[in-house]
């Protein structure tokens, strides 16, 4: 790949959006921390979003009509993340109070 | 969709700054310091949603994913007490077998979205081969037939337009279950959330034979 590329293009956008992912899914296998996971599940979702509205701008400026569902999509992303942020975080003090840990080697109760 | 001139500038700054926030997020020590790198990498994406002239998006982006979902996850781990963790006592990262098959795992998925972007990009761009001089130039005559602001001094973009006019119209049905699904998540974080004594008084049975 050209690294002397000095204009920033389509594929610009995804390389960034796929190192985003690939640091999102390193934190979410390697942390301790269930709150650092979930920190890292939402730098995933973010990257999903790079690639969508980098995407949807590179259709606009080549003509497609359906430009702006890129957008749309994004939109969407947004409200899942924050749906499923809320349910996740009430997960996580509902264990807190009945556990007392954070730490993910420790909530084995489904263990066999 | 060429950026040139100061936006490459500041595509590069940006860009670079997402990533070392993200890398810096997964690595940090302490919970909070986690946090405030996340939103750093946040509003780094923002930044670049505004280059690729999505404003509309990076604006609902710092509201509701910085506003909301960080403070309720700064929230949370004020809550949750990790005290040992600040201390330097605890391990932070797994135990070593787990995070060398990771960060292998990790390496052969950089290698291969690298090369599928490669590949996919070249053959793309064989559709549409222009220079980046004349796709700049397009962009200039685009930015210029936008209605200038009351002040003169920038340009009132489109973009919030084009997205309401889809969203309520194409994507009018997916909008009403996204609150409906946003509905549903506020009741069950509610609900899981409530201590033994709240539900208790609820059902008005003995805390002591809660189960």
């Amino acid at each position: 790949m050209k690294l002397a590329a000095a204009n920033p293009d389509l594929s610009k956008f995804l390389v960034i959006g796929a190192l985003l992912f690939i640091i999102g899914v390193a934190g979410v296998l390697t942390r301790r921390n269930i709150i650092v996971i979930f920190m890292s599940i939402e730098l995933i979702l973010n990257a999903a979003n790079l690639n969508f509205i980098a995407f949807s701008r590179y259709l606009h400026e080549t003509g497609n009509v359906n430009a702006v569902a890129g957008q749309i999509f994004t939109v969407f992303v947004i409200v899942v993340a924050a749906a499923e942020a809320a349910i996740g975080l009430g997960i996580v003090i509902a264990l807190y109070r009945n556990k007392e840990t954070i730490w993910v080697d420790e909530i084995d109760l489904l263990k066999w | 969709m060429t950026l040139s001139g100061y936006e490459a500038v500041f595509f590069w700054i940006f860009g670079l700054a997402a990533i070392f926030a993200g890398l810096l997020t997964v690595m940090a020590r302490n919970a909070v310091h986690s946090a405030l790198f996340l939103i750093s990498s946040l509003v780094s994406v923002a930044a670049l949603f505004v280059l690729a002239r999505a404003e509309f998006i990076a604006g609902v982006q710092i509201l509701v994913y910085v506003g909301g979902v960080m403070v309720l996850f700064l929230f949370v781990i004020m809550l949750v007490n990790v005290g040992a963790e600040e201390r330097g006592s605890e391990e932070i990262f797994n135990n070593q077998r787990q995070v060398t098959a990771s960060l292998i795992f990790c390496l052969l998925l950089v290698g291969g979205m690298l090369y599928s972007i490669n590949t996919g990009y070249r053959g793309l761009q064989a559709l549409n081969p222009a220079t980046p001089e004349v796709l700049a130039a397009q962009q200039a005559t685009r930015d210029q037939a936008h209605q200038p602001s009351a002040t003169g001094s920038s340009r009132i973009t489109r973009d919030a337009e084009s997205v309401g006019n889809s969203l309520y119209r194409y994507a009018s049905l997916p909008f009403e279950i996204a609150s409906v699904l946003l509905l549903v998540a506020i009741i069950g974080s509610v609900m899981l959330a409530r201590t033994l004594k709240q539900e208790a008084s609820v059902d008005d049975v003995d805390p002591g034979n809660a189960d």
